[in-house]
């Protein structure tokens, strides 16, 4: 009876080394993961206004119908990334993610920004090079430092009203996205 | 022979008990990582740039899109306050206030994030366009029967679950943040 206990009592405890196993493990083996979803959208250097799915269709990134949304995949080994444009006069946020779908950095417009994008990303090499002053910036740019050469950045937007969706997907697609050279 | 069957026995315990766990830690986060205030569960640390393995799995298992911390939190409840599986033959009040925010968004959808609202119809309720009472709190009705007031009319049959976006929000951010004044869901009746 005992010993049968002790055995119990082992494979619970193989149970919980298989557990930290399954939880560590199931980022590196997901491959249906937001990194891969985005990549499908060829989003590189150029803003892609994602379409959000109507009632009933699949909505694998779990897009909101009220928001419209704008992606845009950069590679900082060509360069910093940058990401700027002027947006319309309502809510807007940007997230920059890194190859796991982490959020490395967000913020909304509500931090004093106001209408203008200029957003730049750079990884740490390039962030010692702006620190040494040898890398030539805008003024009023954006700095974001990423770990990571592979990143991609979302803006969020909400129209006030469903029937400004289209001008407002419009304003979107104008930003302008890319690294610089 | 008696060796063998301990052994078996144990292989058995430890897979139920390791892929149980997982399954169940990462759905609305039940052990660690997720907050859970009522029927409503988030993911505090999914906007994070560095969050905890249970966040991170939950992160690579849905593969969804993450409101960063300071964009917002979405709160998902698939059941209702007394504790009962949401299902789409009932009619759901939702009331009561919600936490400090610019806006916010409710979406009715299914386990695979469809949305189940009716395609002619509102796709979500967006707290800029609701009826509200004197005292600015709201009540929503979520199903599908004709309802007074704010009226979410889903579509289908079996279970569902109501995410609640958060945008640009103050829950979590301290003292008198209210993250813990979450709309209560309340069953009505049921076809």
């Amino acid at each position: 009876m005992i010993r049968t206990l002790l055995w119990l009592l082992a494979g619970v405890l193989l149970g919980g080394i298989i557990h930290i196993v399954v939880i560590l493990a199931l980022p590196y083996f997901a491959t249906e993961d937001v990194w891969s979803r985005v990549a499908a959208l060829q989003a590189i250097d150029k803003p892609v206004v994602l379409p959000v799915p109507k009632p009933g269709e699949p909505n694998p990134l779990r897009l909101d119908p009220d928001m419209v949304y704008a992606v845009c995949q950069v590679n900082l080994a060509d360069g910093p990334g940058v990401l700027s444009g002027t947006l319309p006069d309502a809510f807007w946020s940007i997230a920059v993610y890194n190859r796991a779908g982490a959020v490395i950095y967000s913020t909304t417009n509500r931090d004093g920004i106001g209408q203008n994008l200029d957003l730049g990303i750079f990884n740490a090499a390039q962030t010692r090079l702006l620190a040494q002053q040898q890398l030539d910036v805008a003024e009023g740019l954006l700095i974001v430092e990423s770990p990571q050469n592979n990143v991609f950045a979302l803006v969020r937007l909400a129209p006030p009203h469903p029937a400004m969706r289209a001008r407002y997907a419009e304003a979107l697609s104008q930003l302008e996205c890319g690294n610089i050279q | 022979m008696r060796f063998l069957t301990h052994l078996l026995l144990m292989f058995a315990v430890a897979l139920a008990v390791g892929f149980g766990l997982s399954w169940y830690a990462l759905s609305d986060g039940r052990l660690f990582g997720a907050y859970r205030v009522g029927p409503w569960a988030a993911w505090p640390a999914a906007g994070s740039p560095t969050p905890d393995p249970y966040t991170r799995a939950h992160i690579a298992r849905t593969g969804a899109l993450q409101l960063g911390q300071s964009e917002g939190l979405e709160f998902v409840a698939s059941t209702d306050s007394q504790g009962r599986p949401l299902d789409r033959a009932c009619t759901y009040r939702v009331h009561g206030t919600t936490p400090v925010a610019s806006f916010w968004t409710l979406v009715a959808e299914a386990q695979d994030g469809t949305n189940i609202a009716r395609s002619e119809g509102e796709e979500a309720l967006h707290s800029a366009r609701l009826v509200r009472n004197e005292d600015g709190t709201a009540v929503i009705f979520v199903g599908k029967r004709l309802s007074p007031l704010n009226w979410l009319e889903i579509t289908g049959e079996g279970p569902f679950s109501l995410a609640l976006t958060l945008y640009d929000t103050a829950a979590f951010g301290g003292v008198g943040s209210g993250a813990d004044t979450l709309p209560a869901i309340d069953r009505e009746d049921c076809a």
